[in-house]
């Protein structure tokens, strides 16, 4: 298999599942996260979805403590597998935990670079080693085919979709145990958003997808676990039969409005 | 009554933006023409001579002494500010330090030169009893243009670095590595021309050096500890007793020639470094 | 571990700032007690002689505080409505091409030293004063202001002019739909819009204005004496450069030499406070609309 190849440096890795308790997170006086309590299974899509301002991305940032970096304060507890993340170092933790946002951004230097930046900080590779991975993951994303004669080139000279696709890239070379997307899909057209959902699929048999998006006919394509949030509040959890069949209200409402 | 109003309106912004335009140029044109009518090669190889002093020979010292001033105190503020501005903006997560920080920034900025100039003389040559000179002189000056070049690097951070770093954080890199790799090597150009900026504005100033360090008549200082002669200051003394309009001339030519190619050539470093980008 | 080092280092460097401020204000404060508690009042004392030295020496601030808070005033009141108009001129009036030669020397003007606003005043200001009003010497609180007033433009006309920019940006093009000519747009909309900014601008060029010391120093006259519109006068940084290196540290002399600096620094402090208050009202005000 295509992926496997790649994903042999560090084959030992935490079980990965993330559970939050009674995280709370704030913003200056504001409260963006209240009392959230959930599980995110291993080796599964979970999507997450709600209202734009409920607190979606705070959610993902806060799974790798950008939060704090941001000026936020955080409460209430996180496990990825058995450890408590306030336990682990930063850096450790978020090599673990892969974050996509929403509007890319890319470095500025050359493709290749961005994707060695991370790369030679977290493992020693030989010159060949590197380009090989370079090769590698930007193939995973489908933008070796595109760009393949010019990976000196500077980054920001892509197109939009393309520095998604690199950020991508960039974020899946160090082997995240989790790989969690903020509406990755936003600035890309059909044919490359069925690309990434196909990337995705596939990565769930290795790692754990978290992907927050607005998309629901995307959300119905690809999630095994789905989350509902609406106002800093988790609302309903569960498996795919939440889009047919929604216990609480205010989902309903919401998925009726999505469809509409 | 509405047109009568409309047309008082337009003429007075035509009549002060004449006049603006026209005062710009004066002041441009009068040093220039003036400078350029009295400078002679002499007047910049030589030392000052003539009594009394600088009324004839040149200003050699002032401007060697001018260049040393300028390094010193570049030196000093430049490495206190980028390291401050970077804590600031990478580092600091605590609103309160990051608060007073910033409200001493704030402050001194706002102070008078002589301010810098007075608590200079008084703490550093008196309590501490150092000697009028360089030293004195290039601390006082560091001090007066460190908030200035802090502010301005400040800014060039948060403009648009912290979207690096949050995603270069996301990479489970260090803060020291995106320092080293990114921050480092994309703003170290926009850095140093803060500091140039801020150096062009500290040695221009007489008021801080008049009673640190800078004097009438010296060499050209060997080490720190001597005094020094300052372009700016001797361009006061020259003026303000009345010793030499000729050599007045020349010195206001030189030392706005000196501020006008830094100011040139950091607009033409962060120029190239756009057209770079 | 590396870490742990660069953030201890960087953490202390970045204290060097607040300890200086804190060296500074406490010094100050210090310094002042000897004519604090030796004068009193009498620093402040109506007659306004100053006389360090001599038989009844005799430490009146009040004629260098009222002299610089004169000028300043003066000098502001020069240039406030020339330097806004100006801006006005340029976002209206002037072609693109004009208006960036012109902000790119304007920008060049704020960076020439004060000893050659100086020097020119003394050449242009002071010598054609002389020969307008027929006085024998030309040194005076005008010519300091009208000195003091061409370095303030530079200020006033960019930051203004920002101003000026940014709500022409987002109005101009709407009240100009309505079919109203430029100026009663300038009038109607922009002026009232930027009035804030404006005065922001105005309270900071004050300040300014009252903490230049050589290109002051240099056309005033240098006298410590009320200020009159034509006569000599002399404004604390003046003072300060001109007396400190002959008093005695410690002495009274000097402690009221670092009284009349406490008083600028307080002023300064004061117009920092308003400066900030209403810029940071000015941000929000620009997110929210």
């Amino acid at each position: 298999m295509r992926l496997a190849e790649g994903w042999s440096i560090s084959r030992k890795r935490v079980i990965s599942i993330i559970t939050t308790k009674n995280l709370q997170v704030s913003y200056l006086n504001k409260q963006v996260l209240k009392n959230f309590t959930c599980e995110i299974p291993k080796n599964k899509i979970t999507v997450i979805i709600g209202s734009s301002g409920c607190g979606k991305s705070t959610f993902l940032k806060s799974i790798n403590r950008i939060v704090e970096e941001e000026g936020g304060r955080l409460s209430g507890e996180i496990f990825i597998g058995d450890k408590n993340i306030s336990d682990l170092p930063k850096e450790t933790l978020r090599k673990q935990v892969g974050l996509v946002f929403q509007t890319p951004l890319v470095f500025p230097f050359s493709v290749e670079k961005n994707i060695l930046y991370p790369l030679n900080y977290h493992f020693s590779l030989s010159k060949s080693e590197q380009a090989d991975k370079v090769k590698h993951y930007l193939q995973l994303t489908g933008l070796y085919e595109e760009i393949k004669q010019d990976l000196d080139m500077p980054a920001y000279k892509l197109s939009g979709g393309q520095k998604q696709r690199l950020s991508i890239a960039r974020c899946l070379c160090i082997e995240p145990a989790i790989l969690m997307l903020d509406e990755p899909c936003s600035a890309l057209d059909m044919k490359n958003t069925i690309s990434i959902e196909k990337l995705l699929i596939e990565l769930k048999e290795f790692i754990t997808v978290v992907i927050v998006t607005h998309n629901l006919s995307q959300a119905k394509r690809i999630a095994d676990h789905v989350l509902f949030m609406d106002n800093g509040e988790l609302i309903e959890a569960g498996d795919y039969s939440i889009f047919s069949d929604p216990k609480e209200e205010l989902t309903r409402a919401y998925i009726e409005y999505m469809n509409y | 009554m509405i047109k009568y109003r409309n047309t008082l309106l337009k003429l007075t912004a035509w009549l002060c933006g004449g006049l603006v335009v026209t005062a710009t140029f004066f002041i441009f044109g009068y040093i220039l023409y003036h400078g350029a009518l009295n400078i002679t090669w002499n007047f910049v190889s030589d030392r000052p001579r003539g009594v009394p002093i600088g009324a004839e020979g040149g200003v050699f010292p002032a401007i060697t002494g001018t260049v040393y001033l300028g390094a010193l105190s570049g030196l000093m503020a430049g490495l206190v500010g980028s390291i401050t501005a970077i804590f600031l903006v990478f580092y600091c997560r605590n609103r309160y330090v990051k608060g007073i920080i910033k409200a001493s920034i704030y402050f001194l900025s706002g102070m008078s030169s002589i301010l810098f100039g007075l608590v200079g003389y008084t703490i550093l040559l008196h309590m501490l009893g150092m000697p009028r000179s360089l030293l004195a002189a290039g601390i006082t000056v560091a001090v007066m243009i460190l908030p200035f070049i802090t502010i301005r690097i400040i800014k060039l951070f948060e403009e648009d670095s912290t979207e690096l770093l949050h995603a270069s954080l996301c990479l489970g890199v260090s803060k020291t590595y995106i320092l080293r790799k990114i921050i480092l090597p994309s703003y170290y150009i926009n850095i140093l021309t803060s500091i140039t900026l801020g150096v062009a504005y500290g040695i221009g100033a007489a008021a801080p050096v008049m009673l640190t360090g800078a004097v009438l008549n010296a060499p050209t200082p060997q080490s720190v500890t001597q005094p020094f002669m300052s372009l700016s200051y001797h361009l006061f003394i020259l003026v303000s007793e009345g010793i030499s309009l000729t050599n007045a001339y020349a010195s206001a030519f030189l030392l706005m020639a000196i501020l006008l190619v830094l100011n040139a050539a950091c607009r033409g470093l962060e120029y190239f470094k756009k057209k770079g980008d | 571990m590396k870490e742990k080092t660069a953030l201890c280092l960087f953490a202390a460097v970045s204290f060097v700032i607040p300890a200086i401020f804190i060296v500074i204000l406490v010094h100050v404060i210090y310094q002042t007690i000897p004519a604090a508690t030796g004068l009193g009042m009498l620093l402040f004392d109506t007659s306004g002689v100053w006389r360090p030295l001599g038989q009844t020496p005799s430490f009146s601030i009040l004629p260098v505080i009222s002299a610089t808070m004169y000028v300043a005033f003066l000098a502001v009141a020069i240039a406030a409505p020339i330097g806004g108009m100006a801006a006005i001129f340029l976002n209206y009036y002037a072609g693109r091409r004009l208006t960036k030669l012109v902000l790119a020397f304007v920008d060049l003007l704020a960076g020439v030293p004060s000893v050659i606003y100086g020097f020119i005043g003394l050449v242009v200001v002071v010598r054609n004063l002389e020969r307008i009003f027929n006085m024998s010497a030309g040194e005076s609180i005008l010519a300091a202001a009208l000195v003091l007033s061409v370095m303030l433009l530079p200020y006033i006309i960019s930051t203004y002019s920002e101003s000026i920019e940014k709500a022409k940006n987002k109005y101009d093009t709407a009240s100009r739909a309505l079919g109203v000519s430029a100026e009663y747009s300038v009038l109607k909309v922009i002026i009232p819009i930027t009035k804030r900014g404006a005065a922001a601008a105005v309270i900071s060029a004050f300040g300014r204005a009252s903490s230049e010391t050589i290109a002051v120093m240099m056309v005033i006259g240098n006298a410590p004496i009320f200020p009159r519109l034509l006569g000599r006068g002399q404004t604390i940084s003046g003072l300060t450069a001109l007396e400190i290196g002959s008093a005695e540290i410690g002495s009274v002399h000097a402690s009221a030499i670092y009284a009349a600096n406490l008083m600028l620094m307080l002023t300064l402090s004061v117009i920092l406070l308003i400066t900030y208050f209403l810029r940071r009202k000015l941000l929000s005000e620009y997110d929210k609309i």
